[in-house]
């Protein structure tokens, strides 16, 4: 471990921490807003979008674990879907165009609606409520809304922070030839 | 590319096992949660401190102007109201001798009781849980009953060291024993997400011919095992009897505590002495 990917690291951590805690603590104080943008799920998509499948991994794993440590429900539940949204983002990376923003778009929808989807099915489903149409109406899409217009604003951002890291990763390897 | 996938399948994996042994026993992670919380908690606290204050801050300007005129109105009504204080205030000195005289149950009044404010509620709109600034080291336990604006509010459901999970009674799994204040026949109080959405709990397990009607008091019942008797949870309306079975009534609860602005809520420290059983 040298001190740049300590940097790197806890630049990372550090993102995660705020999207978190922004998202839980500030988010429900504005009555407005009866539905917030999914944060978590955005930093998750779209540095497994920009960076690959294996930060999209570390990413889902490390943000899935602080939702699942502070909701208090069992476990992993949270984990299991951001590491594997971080992953299948990370596939579609192959496509990844710097300032291209069409596809994270299309893709936070699709991210947005299998997440919800999950939560449905594993939160509510299994307990026999079989309104999907009402759930569907009233919670995933103002989400889904909320958080596509959240990408539009952060995106950008995320490539120049993405971008910094990168830079810093490629002083480390000359240093290190 | 072959490692990242073999990675994540191990990690899929854990993540399905730690589902299946946390759902079945919790109390194995509380070390980590703990942990967790100590560096998280103060994070939140700060942040919902200043994001208050800013939203305070921008709410108070656009309310001053209607405040001015509320003044004015407000004012009026003072001297109205001061005059039945006044002649409420000897009807309450009554009313106290009164209740001495009948020794009458005042428990409900008397529960010792914390106050807490609420940092973080759940991401996202699918769960009513929410995170308070008080723990264990302030003597929160795990069941004490939660309650704001002079209604339950929910139950702490996850003790850490410098904080506690509370779900709300309106949260989409929960389902509080109640009864009728005045007739003191029992039935479910179970929140839903949808019903929420128009301000109601659901009320159910009702016997056809109990003596619940529109209007009446609901409170926690004598037979909960989690919650305290005589709490309030709101009032009855729209009771109807099922018509597919004729032998039960349902009906819907307005909540008394007002979900939508809560931030800070009282914890009542006593535990209902039942051995607690299965969540549910």
């Amino acid at each position: 471990m040298n001190r740049n990917s300590i940097k790197q690291i806890c630049i990372n951590l550090f993102l995660i921490v705020l999207a978190f805690t922004v998202q839980t603590c500030v988010f429900p104080l504005i009555p407005v807003l009866s539905a917030g943008p999914n944060l978590m799920l955005i930093l998750v998509f779209s540095f497994g979008f920009i960076r690959g499948s294996r930060s999209g991994i570390g990413y889902g794993l490390v943000g899935g674990l602080l939702t699942d440590l502070s909701s208090g429900g069992a476990l992993g539940f949270h984990t299991l879907i951001f590491m594997w949204i971080g992953y299948v983002n990370g596939i579609a990376t192959k496509y990844y165009y710097e300032d291209y923003i069409t596809l994270p778009l299309v893709l936070c929808v699709l991210n947005e609606l299998a997440y919800n989807l999950y939560l449905y099915v594993f939160g509510f489903l299994v307990r026999g409520r079989l309104n999907f149409g009402y759930y569907l109406v009233n919670i995933i899409l103002p989400e889904t809304i909320f958080t596509v217009v959240t990408t539009l604003l952060l995106y950008r951002l995320f490539l120049f922070i993405s971008r910094k890291l990168e830079e810093i990763e490629k002083r480390r390897d000359t240093t290190i030839v | 590319m072959k490692n990242t996938r073999y990675f994540l399948f191990g990690l899929s994996a854990v993540c399905i096992c730690m589902i299946g042994i946390t759902t079945l026993n919790s109390p194995l992670v509380n070390p980590i949660r703990n942990a967790v919380g100590y560096v998280l908690v103060p994070i939140q606290a700060g942040i919902n401190t200043v994001g208050s204050r800013m939203y305070q801050g921008m709410a108070d300007v656009g309310k001053l102007k209607m405040a001015l005129e509320e003044n004015e109105r407000l004012k009026a009504q003072v001297d109205g109201l001061m005059e039945e204080n006044t002649r409420l205030r000897a009807e309450q000195f009554e009313l106290e001798r009164l209740r001495s005289l009948y020794e009458l149950d005042q428990e409900y009044m008397q529960y010792e009781k914390i106050g807490a404010r609420i940092i973080a509620k759940d991401s996202g709109a699918w769960f009513s849980v929410f995170r308070i600034d008080k723990g264990a080291d302030d003597g929160i336990r795990e069941n004490m009953n939660v309650i704001a604006g002079g209604g339950l509010v929910g139950i702490v459901t996850d003790v850490g060291a410098n904080y506690a999970t509370v779900r709300a009674i309106i949260d989409d799994s929960s389902q509080v024993s109640a009864m009728a204040q005045q007739s003191g026949d029992t039935c479910i109080v179970s929140g839903d997400l949808q019903l929420f959405r128009e301000g109601r709990l659901a009320l159910s397990y009702m016997e056809k011919d109990d003596d619940i009607k529109d209007g009446d008091m609901i409170v926690t019942s004598n037979i909960s095992e989690k919650f305290l008797p005589g709490i309030l949870i709101g009032y009855a309306t729209d009771i109807e009897i099922d018509y597919n079975d004729n032998l039960s009534k349902s009906g819907y609860v307005i909540p008394a505590a007002r979900f939508d602005r809560l931030q800070e809520v009282l914890i009542i420290t006593k535990l209902k002495d039942v051995e607690p059983e299965a969540d549910e």
